[in-house]
């Protein structure tokens, strides 16, 4: 009851923060934002590795309620947790409830909806991430764009309008791909609910059935395609991610935090609930194509934010490129692989998130965020600085920090791959988005941190106030343990992942 | 019982507990951090004496600390940290804890003395770098050496960059880093691939893929290689791929131009950075995972022939320099070009034996420079000195030692090291004609080395002052003067830990002290000895003066001959009261050697033509990616826009239209339904 527990808090926290004034709502949210992190982390340490939760193995902190009977099918309230999704509900709470605080400064119009809002989501993601019953997930699925959507139409920047409609049509079209292929693909099936450990294990045991003239076999290939088309927009992967850097940029800093720290993972995280657990033969059927997209995101996506002159448009496209090793890692079929695909998806939260949130702090401060108005930051604002150099660091790839972790486990996951045709060649190629990256992130430090300090705008530039610390303190503080220490996670996730590998995916 | 080998994690915490205390209460602190980095940096050095001495008792350790991560099943790699001890890392933890602590004692009057600011900072990146390469050097795996590696690459660039409100140093720290960035990326493959081939990155035991190399070679071991490649030239390539981090780290052609821009940093930090970590972090790995690379000819004739090139391509560069940093930074590039040279000629414990008197005559070098610049307020131009010989004695007397290593003069430590490189070079040059390449280039580079340190020696020190500073040079304080005396006696001594000359001329038994220590002769591991990769490496000696001992000793003669000849030369240009600079005389080639081949330009422009890529990039991601996106919902815009207009409100259009449907649809169902 737990999760329920979970859901129920969120949501009527969220109630709350909408009833209470203005003046209340930032420490109120906050607070209360505080409790679900209790219950995630409650949840981690009762937690029971028992294999993953659609292939068979022992759900965590399980329930099953008959919901609806549509067309002969059930409906089930039905959540539960595994070792690949509970690291992601950590994530979600930890991360909302700083991406919370770090809103004290810059939000002051309107505060208890948009608390309200983050908290409304941050339910709604928690649902994402513990469904286990198709139409359940896609109903909080769905969910998760509307506090974004007017996050970023209300508080945004200049052509938040644009931003707004752009991301909630973009990723909603997509949704809709993969609900129709989803649906054909259930209705093959001799299956009597939409619970998804029962689709993926009739999927195992060979009883997808022709559909509509179209063989099983093309049935499954044309159902992976859209339905990786549908979640790919969500991750997003070249070429369907030119919604991510107009919503970043747009956002405010704390939606900007939850949309590249969790949103994105939506995406990875349905690709592998869906397309890679339920149809891994059709996934090494795709194989080179994917791995071809894995590897332009990661590099194209590079190039991308080498150009920009915008710091937060230099972290939104790093987020493609970094959900590019993810996408490599997944198609990888091994251990690692997967293993570390699903790690760089929490190492990966953590690091943009923290970069958002200290690029923010900075524009707090500045109220520019373009690199030629300003340099020499250092000496103004060191503790927020030399923070921000350390999540730049992180995001490079530094050992002993997440990344470096996720990174690593998808490399030597993916180089002797044997689903992957050509894996040495697609992992060394990705590989070099570790030297894109330091190129861009160092050049962008030098010439707005360091050197002789010069600010275009008429601000006077002060010390970050502590409030504006404290979050950033709190991400790095666990990039560091999750470096040091991966197997917190990586030990239940591989608990999760391994079993997806004996389907037949990797061969 | 309680053994040095359990002290082994401390001698890499304590300088790491010291950057915890400078970073965050090291302005509490008398000297802002100072005296902790001494605390902890000597700690480590009497715990890695102690470890030394437990080796030399006939110990070795190997112990796994700390498990990273844990494969379960198809993929069961063991990730983890442990201590690897044997008598090459407990020398390389002794030459590091030594260095560092007198960089740390020399930066109280280098940076505390001449007041400034942001101490603790550099307090704690001193101690974070120290603890960084000591967890390097006793690293049991090649991942746990990547990760401390990168490490290492970090703490450069924040040492180097340290005086960051100034315009130079974060350009020349970002350029260290990327540099070496690009070389780390090779390594990454290769600890991947190496992964994926053994299953294992342990450097010691009959599981690491040193010996399961050997095996596989032998035929006895089966490994992944991709697309079924066979085993030789695969491992060719893994060692090639390793090879990348070592040719960045190690300033290495064409990786070496971060090295120079580096002297961006206080000069302490180049002393650590090029004696006893950063650059030395290549060569010692290079010598770390000897066994598998002795597997490999080709490898092994690529790393002299880079070597050798190394050594001589940045010996021309130094000729000409004017600033004394700058000669002693290309000097680093070609000494470590020599020992590179060793490595891949099969000289293991040649490479060793210059990496040691390097350490030592090279810190003593850079420390002599810091020195030097305090008297002169911070001018490094040797245009503006002259005649300080006599104003600082110390400072000059053990620059001088420091140089007569560096140019390779008997009986000073250098000699000895370089001597032995050549050596090995020249005896094995028979069974691999390349080596000949490399010991032309190596031998070449002697006279070279010679000329342009005492060009520096006499620029500095002799003559007549030539700048009102000179004339009235800062007296520098006992923590300046105490560093330079213990590395001036180094530098003289050292070369007595290895008289492998003396001994095979004289023939006295067991003064080799250094080849018996890296052959297990007092205690070692199985595999990791001289010895064993001896039999391993592809070369057998022969000997082109007739017997050994001809050969030392002519191999000896030349080199000292042109070393002397360099020296002399220096003397008779440099070595007036009013030296010109006579290098001017070369022309157009001095422009060239003064613009360091253009290197420099040339990655500048390869930079540029990446943002250039960068630029279209992003043309073409607005303009057609994103077009493309709204171009769709214009379209879809436009559509409805139209479409709409059907919806007029007027009863009789909606009429109309419903007959005129309802007619096509049933002309088209009678159509197909072939009623007519």
């Amino acid at each position: 009851m737990i999760i329920e527990a979970l859901l129920a808090f969120t949501f009527a926290a969220a109630l709350l923060v909408f009833a209470v004034p203005n003046r209340y709502a930032h420490k109120l949210a906050f607070g209360l934002s505080l409790v679900p992190i209790v219950g995630s982390l409650y949840m981690w340490s009762a937690f029971e590795a028992g294999g993953n939760a659609l292939t068979g193995g022992q759900i965590a902190f399980e329930t099953v309620a008959p919901w609806l009977e549509v067309a002969g099918y059930q409906l089930q309230w039905y959540v539960g947790v595994d070792g690949i999704s509970l690291p992601l509900v950590v994530l979600t709470t930890f991360l909302t409830a700083l991406a919370i605080m770090s809103a004290w400064t810059p939000i002051d119009d309107r505060q208890s909806q948009f608390y309200g809002l983050m908290l409304l989501m941050e339910a709604n993601l928690i649902g994402v991430f513990t469904a286990l019953d198709f139409f359940l997930w896609f109903v909080f699925w769905e969910a998760v764009l509307v506090p974004m959507y007017f996050l970023i139409g209300v508080w945004g920047g200049p052509r938040r309008k644009y931003a707004a409609i752009k991301f909630f049509v973009y990723t909603n079209i997509a949704s809709l791909v993969m609900f129709i292929a989803f649906m054909a693909l259930v209705f093959s099936l001799p299956v009597d609910s939409f619970g998804l450990p029962e689709i993926t294990q009739s999927l195992a045991a060979g009883e997808l059935t022709a559909f509509y003239g179209l063989p099983a076999e093309t049935l499954a290939l044309v159902v992976f395609a859209a339905m990786f088309v549908g979640f790919a927009v969500k991750v997003p992967v070249v070429p369907v991610h030119t919604w991510l850097p107009d919503a970043h940029v747009e956002a405010p800093t704390p939606a900007s935090v939850m949309l590249a720290g969790v949103l994105l993972k939506m995406g990875t995280y349905a690709l592998l609930r869906f397309n890679f657990t339920m149809l891994p033969e059709q996934a090494s059927a795709f194989a080179i194509p994917i791995g071809i997209i894995a590897v332009v995101s990661v590099i194209y996506g590079a190039m991308l934010a080498l150009a920009q002159t915008d710091l937060k448009r230099i972290v939104a496209y790093s987020s493609v490129s970094s959900m590019g090793y993810v996408i490599l890692g997944l198609i990888a079929f091994t251990e690692f692989g997967m293993g570390g695909a699903t790690f760089q998806m929490v190492a990966h939260g953590l690091i943009s998130g923290l970069m958002f949130m200290a690029v923010g702090v900075i524009y707090n401060a500045t109220h520019t965020r373009i690199v030629d108005d300003m340099s020499g930051l250092a000496d103004r604002m060191p503790v927020a600085v030399w923070i921000l150099v350390a999540g730049a660091f992180a995001y490079m790839g530094l050992p002993l920090m997440a990344g470096f972790a996720g990174e690593f486990f998808i490399f030597v996951g993916s180089f002797g791959s044997t689903a992957l045709p050509y894996a040495p060649v697609f992992t060394a190629l990705a590989m070099f988005g570790i030297v894109i990256v330091a190129g861009y992130l160092l050049l962008a430090m030098q010439r707005t941190l360091f050197g002789p300090f010069r600010l275009e705008t008429d601000y006077e530039l002060t010390r970050a106030p502590m409030h504006d610390i404290a979050p950033l303190v709190a991400l790095l503080g666990a990039i560091v343990l999750l470096g040091v220490a991966p197997s917190l996670f990586f030990d239940m996730i591989l608990d999760a992942t391994v079993p997806i590998l004996e389907l037949g995916g990797g061969l | 019982m309680v053994t040095a080998f359990d002290y082994v994690p401390a001698i890499v915490l304590l300088p790491f507990v010291s950057f915890v205390v400078a970073l965050f209460i090291g302005k509490q602190l008398p000297k802002k951090g100072a005296y902790g980095g001494i605390a902890a940096t000597a700690g480590s050095l009497l715990l890695s004496l102690w470890v030394l001495a437990s080796v030399a008792g006939g110990g070795a350790h190997q112990e796994t600390y700390w498990t990273w991560a844990e494969g379960v099943g198809s993929q069961p790699f063991t990730l983890e940290f442990g201590a690897l001890i044997d008598p090459l890392s407990a020398l390389m933890l002794v030459i590091v804890t030594l260095i560092a602590t007198l960089v740390h004692v020399f930066s109280l009057g280098y940076m505390n003395d001449e007041g400034e600011r942001d101490l603790p900072r550099y307090y704690a990146g001193l101690g974070l770098f120290t603890a960084s390469m000591l967890g390097f050097v006793i690293a049991d795996n090649l991942l746990m050496a990547f990760m401390f590696f990168e490490l290492v690459g970090l703490c450069s660039f924040l040492l180097i960059g340290f005086h960051f409100r100034e315009p130079g140093p974060p350009s020349a720290a970002k350029k260290a880093f990327l540099v070496t960035r690009f070389g780390d990326y090779f390594l990454l493959v290769g600890v991947v691939a190496v992964f994926a081939t053994f299953g294992t990155a342990a450097f010691a035991g009959a599981e690491s893929f040193p010996a399961l190399a050997e095996g596989a070679l032998d035929g006895t071991v089966d490994v992944w290689t991709p697309g079924g490649l066979d085993t030789m030239t695969w491992f060719t390539v893994v060692g090639l791929l390793v090879l990348g981090g070592v040719i960045g780290k190690s300033a290495q052609f064409p990786l070496h131009t971060w090295l120079p821009d580096a002297m961006e940093g206080p000069t302490p930090v180049s002393a650590l950075i090029h004696a006893a970590t950063m650059v030395a972090a290549g060569v010692y790995l290079v010598a770390r995972m000897y066994g598998f690379y002795a597997l490999t000819p080709t490898t092994l004739g690529i790393i002299a022939l880079v070597g050798g090139f190394t050594a001589l391509f940045a010996a021309t560069m130094g000729l000409v320099k004017e600033e004394l940093k700058q000669v002693l930074a290309y000097s680093t590039i070609s000494q470590y070009g020599y020992m590179m040279l060793a490595l891949g000629s099969g000289g293991y414990v040649a490479a060793v034996f210059h990496l040691t008197t390097h350490a030592f005559f090279k810190a003593l070098l850079f420390l002599g420079a810091g020195s030097v610049i305090i008297a002169m307020h911070h001018n490094e131009n040797m245009w503006d000195m002259g005649g300080l010989k006599n104003k600082m004695p110390v400072t000059y007397w053990t620059f001088l030692a420091g140089s007569l290593a560096l140019a390779g003069i008997f009986p000073f430590a250098g000699f000895w090291s370089k001597d032995e490189i050549l050596y090995e070079a020249l005896i094995h040059a028979g069974s691999e004609p390349l080596l000949f390449a490399g010991y032309a280039m190596g031998l070449l580079a002697v006279p070279v080395t010679a000329f342009y340190t005492f060009r520096m020696v006499f620029l500095t020190f002799h003559g007549n002052a030539r700048s009102e500073i000179a004339r009235n040079p800062e007296p520098v304080r006992w923590n300046v003067k105490g560093p330079l005396s213990v590395l001036g006696a180094l530098a003289v001594v050292t070369g007595g830990i290895n008289m492998v000359p003396v001994q095979k001329v004289l023939g006295i038994e067991g003064i080799d002290y250094l080849h018996l220590w890296l052959d297990n002769h007092w205690g070692g591991i199985e595999g990791l000895s001289s010895h064993h990769y001896a039999e391993i490496d592809p070369y057998s000696s022969t000997y082109p003066f007739g017997t050994e001992v001809a050969t030392v000793l002519a191999g000896a003669a030349i080199s000292l001959a042109l070393a002397v000849a360099g020296l002399l030369l220096a003397w008779k240009l440099y070595n007036v009261a009013e030296p010109v600079e006579h290098t001017d005389k070369l022309g157009g080639a001095k422009t060239l050697l003064y613009n360091n081949y253009y290197q420099d330009e040339f990655q500048v422009w390869l930079a540029d033509r990446t943002r250039g890529v960068s630029g279209g990039a992003d043309t073409f991601d607005q303009g057609v990616v994103d077009g493309v996106v709204n171009g769709v919902s214009s379209v879809s815009l436009f559509g409805g826009d139209r479409i709409k207009r059907i919806q007029t409100g007027v009863v009789g259009n909606y009429a109309l239209l419903l007959t005129v449907s309802l007619t096509a649809l049933l002309v088209v169902f009678a159509l197909l339904g072939g009623w007519f």
